[in-house]
């Protein structure tokens, strides 16, 4: 016998999934709420064992809530079909789970810009040296640069710091008056200025270099990261030495279930890919609803907003106003800060023929290149035809936004959402084992 | 290995074309080719309205094989075989074209039978064919659990050594490029959206580029040939199937060939990179929706890794589907319309790969001499009316 579908499947334990499922459980629904992780918290409550992290309370008091709820971590959603009762969703090692509507909140990763040296060892996305730290303790390396745009380089530069590693520069490609700075966004969300604040002071204490208007443009090394070369905006250049280079370029959603199941994107201030909601975090897929950094880059404080006010939604709760009032001043701080720290528009410029673009089907620059310039591909569907980036065990995950950008530059625009789009559908979600997809 | 620098012209429609092929898929490409090279027939045009080569060209799983039941199929796909055999050096380009065998499995006691009659009646028409037994089998194929107690054990094969696989964008690109340096324009986002039919002839197709002039309009349009057919006021007895396929992470090599199932409707193929690349048999219901039902799938794997045991912890990292026309008897249509100039070469269901060069020849023919090829006779749309089928679907549940 089959069980009776849950009211609601929360996917994704981060702040999103956790204010959504400690919401709907708070109105009564009956709530299972999964996640890929082993604890709950997501990228920003990530820690080790019996560790505390930031703003600790919060996840302490939503943990209470979750009593009702049926947790099933430690696996991965990689498949949602719509059905008469509503989904069903297939995970890795467990049985599949149905559910009468889906709270998507599958947060996002590191946004990766192929610049030359970026795949020599040493080299790690910002997220991933955060992720190290937060859960294992350990810096992978001991003079570091951190380097890219926008708020959170701050956190992992202190956070090395903590560690011991001696941060020699942190560089931001944007001007940061934008969001450091911004009236608007200090009202909108105050606790998130206070924290760019802090951070500012915690590098200050610590002498961290914090150029600004500087930007990357290649690591150089013999066989591992040895330095880094920073162009600032008067054009003058220096290369400093580094054993390790936390890249962070923003975020890109994660959009595979929301697509899957039908729900439109759109291009976001940053040039993202993020899902469409309303006010009350719908999607345009009927039952779906979708909160946190899958419809914008906006921090845990927004999404955790968006998650409860997702789960009310759900629940008809008519007690939404207040919710809502926050969301929207934190949506716009957000989309002020992804407006001030968007991608430099001249980093393709930084490639030679020989960067690799896709790791896993090893393409080189000079491949896109030619399958646009020789072969005419004029958008990024034909140049993952023609050259296959993409096409590997990522399938896009990591170079998609860059070969989307690639394709659309080498044809004298800027990319597009169906140029994104090409790369952000992907069934099954992640790669699964043949066993967890076949039936037994 | 990488592709030459310089595949084709990207050139703008003329206003008028001897011929115009609408379809840039393998079939349409192949047309095109065979017109100029075997007809001197180059004022050609291919227009295509996505890219070429991008619709279920690039979703099939590439396996080529000619052992089919009937004599007018065997011969066909024979044929194409044959032109298999000698396509990368004609076209200087390397198709990855790999002879390793395809082994049909047979699971039960009507499989055998019928697996021992396709072999003599392939040998018959001059068909490379062989019926192993069990044993046998696990000696061609080690990894394949051919233990009794399964719900599919495997009892004997079929198996073909002339059949393999190919890389199909090398075969889209080795065409293409061909073509192109015949002559023949190839002009992709242009999407055929009417006819202009003047007594009982065409003269022209209305298109998203503008109205071009031809003499023949050749269908190749694969799944969306009922469609097209339909705005020259021809039904076609064509359904449309969504056919799923999968494709895991690279492995060593382990599967040096291609393994087919009727009874578990599911076949496995280890491609060059290393990767898996598995197909599903055809989903029931008619849909143009692009994503097949996942039960399919689902059901059908777990059949596959009783064959297949050591596979259990591959992993998946993409399943697709494309869209298939199937014809009620299960075999192609190839040849002239009830329309004076509007041939059509369409039906290919689940199979039309390995039809690309025979297909392609015998169409060329029909068009340049506007009467069907005599291998292509017996495809002809009016057998629906006359009744006189050519039924494939015993021979192979999955008919790739
Ligand atoms: C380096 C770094 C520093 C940051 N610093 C700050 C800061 O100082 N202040 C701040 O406000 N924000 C900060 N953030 C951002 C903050 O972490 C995010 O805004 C927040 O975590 C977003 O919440 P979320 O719930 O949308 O997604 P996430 O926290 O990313 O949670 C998503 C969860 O869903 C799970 N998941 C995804 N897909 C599936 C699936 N298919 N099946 C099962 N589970 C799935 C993931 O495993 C994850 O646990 C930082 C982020 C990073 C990376
Ligand atoms: C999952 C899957 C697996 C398969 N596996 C095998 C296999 O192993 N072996 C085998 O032999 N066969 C296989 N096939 C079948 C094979 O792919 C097809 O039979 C064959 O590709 C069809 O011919 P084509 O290449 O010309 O089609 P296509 O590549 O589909 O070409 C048709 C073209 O027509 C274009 N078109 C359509 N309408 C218009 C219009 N109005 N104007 C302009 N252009 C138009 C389309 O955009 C398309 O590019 C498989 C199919 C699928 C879906």
């Amino acid at each position: 016998m089959t069980p009776e579908p849950h009211d609601v499947a929360v996917v994704g334990a981060g702040p999103a999934g956790l204010g959504a499922a400690a919401e709907a459980a708070g109105a009564g629904l009956d709530v299972v709420l999964i996640d890929a992780g082993q604890r709950p918290g997501g990228q920003y409550w990530r820690h080790a064992e019996g560790g505390r992290g930031q703003h600790w309370k919060a996840y302490e008091g939503l943990s209470r809530r979750l009593g009702q709820v049926r947790r099933i971590p430690g696996t991965q959603v990689w498949l949602i079909t719509r059905d008469q009762e509503g989904f069903t969703l297939r995970l890795t090692g467990h049985d599949p789970v149905t559910a009468r509507a889906v709270i998507l909140c599958p947060g996002g990763y590191d946004r990766q810009l192929p610049i030359p040296g970026w795949d020599l060892p040493g080299v790690m996305a910002a997220g991933g040296v955060q992720a190290l730290l937060k859960e294992h303790g350990t810096a992978p390396g001991r003079r570091a640069v951190v380097a890219g745009t926008g708020p959170f380089l701050l956190p992992v530069a202190v956070a090395l710091a903590r560690a011991g590693v001696a941060v020699a520069a942190v560089a931001e490609a944007n001007p940061v008056t934008g969001w450091l700075r911004d009236p608007f966004g200090a009202l909108a969300a105050p606790s998130k200025s206070v924290e760019a604040v802090r951070y500012a002071a915690a590098m200050t204490a610590r002498r961290v270099l914090y150029r600004t208007r500087t930007v990357i443009t290649e690591i150089v090394g013999d066989g591992r990261a040895e330095a880094v070369r920073l162009r600032r905006a008067d054009g003058t250049q220096e290369e400093i030495a580094a054993d390790l280079v936390a890249l962070g370029w923003g975020f890109t959603p994660s959009l595979e279930l929301p697509i899957m199941l039908g729900a439109e994107t759109r291009l976001d201030e940053d040039g993202s890919l993020v899902a469409v909601v309303d006010g009350s975090q719908r999607s345009t897929a009927d039952g779906v609803y979708i909160a946190g950094e899958a419809t914008g880059v906006g921090g845990a404080a927004l999404a955790l907003a968006e998650g409860r006010l997702a789960a009310l939604t759900l629940a008809g709760s008519g007690k939404t106003a207040r919710l809502r009032r926050a969301v929207r001043r934190g949506r716009r701080f957000a989309a002020a800060m992804r407006r001030a720290c968007p991608v430099p528009a001249e980093w393709t410029a930084w490639l030679t023929e020989s960067t690799v673009v896709c790791r896993c089907e090893e393409v080189p620059y000079g491949e896109l290149r030619r399958a646009c310039h020789d072969l005419g591909a004029d958008d990024a569907r034909a140049v993952k035809m023609l050259a296959r980036p993409g096409m590997g065990w990522c399938q896009g995950r990591m170079c998609g936004f860059a070969t989307a950008a690639i394709a659309a530059r080498l044809n004298g625009r800027v990319a597009t959402a169906d140029d994104l789009r090409a790369f952000a559908a992907r069934v099954p979600a992640f790669p699964v084992a043949l066993e967890d997809l076949a039936e037994n | 290995m990488r592709h030459p620098d310089f595949l084709w012209r990207n050139p703008s429609p003329k206003s008028a074309y001897d011929v115009v092929i609408v379809g840039g898929g393998g079939h349409g490409l192949a047309t095109a080719y065979y017109l100029a090279r075997n007809h001197g027939i180059t004022n050609v045009a291919i227009l295509e309205k996505g890219w070429l080569a991008g619709g279920n060209m690039a979703r099939n799983t590439t396996i080529i094989r000619s052992n089919y039941l009937w004599d007018e199929s065997a011969a066909i796909y024979e044929h194409s075989l044959k032109l298999w055999e000698g396509l990368s050096a004609e076209l200087d380009y390397d198709l990855m074209f790999s002879q390793r065998g395809v082994l049909n499995l047979a699971h039960n006691l009507p499989d055998v039978r019928e697996g021992r009659r396709r072999a003599s009646a392939n040998q018959q028409n001059g068909i490379d064919a062989e019926w192993l037994d069990a044993d046998e089998v696990k000696k061609f194929c080690p990894i394949l659990n051919t233990s009794p107690h399964v719900r599919y054990p495997v009892l004997g094969a079929t198996l073909q050594r002339r059949a393999g696989i190919a890389k199909h964008d090398h075969v889209a690109w080795g065409y293409a490029r061909a073509a192109d340096a015949l002559g023949v324009d190839l002009i992709q986002g242009c999407e055929v959206t009417g006819f202009e039919i003047d007594g009982g002839r065409v003269t022209a197709v209305r298109t998203s580029q503008g109205r071009i002039a031809a003499g023949t309009v050749a269908l190749a349009a694969a799944g969306h040939t009922s469609v097209l057919a339909d705005k020259a006021g021809i039904r076609l007895p064509l359904q449309s199937h969504p056919l799923q396929a999968l494709v895991s992470e690279l492995l060593d090599p382990v599967l040096d060939c291609v393994v087919m199932s009727g009874a578990v409707h599911v076949y496995v193929s280890q491609a060059h990179k290393g990767e898996l690349v598995m197909g599903a048999g055809i989903d029931a219901y008619n849909s143009y929706g692009q994503r097949g039902s996942f039960n399919v799938i689902e059901r059908q794997m777990g059949a596959a890794l009783e064959l297949f045991p050591i596979f259990s912890r591959v992993r998946v990292v993409r399943t697709w589907a494309g869209i298939v026309d199937v014809a009620p008897d299960a075999s192609p249509i190839i040849g002239p319309t009830p329309v004076e100039g509007l041939y059509i070469n369409a039906g290919w269901g689940t199979g039309g790969f390995k039809a690309t060069p025979g297909s392609g020849w015998v169409y060329a023919d029909t068009i340049a001499n506007q009467r069907a090829h005599p291998l292509a006779e017996p495809f002809s749309l009016d057998r629906f009316t006359t009744g006189a089928l050519i039924d494939e679907h015993g021979a192979a549940a999955v008919a790739h």
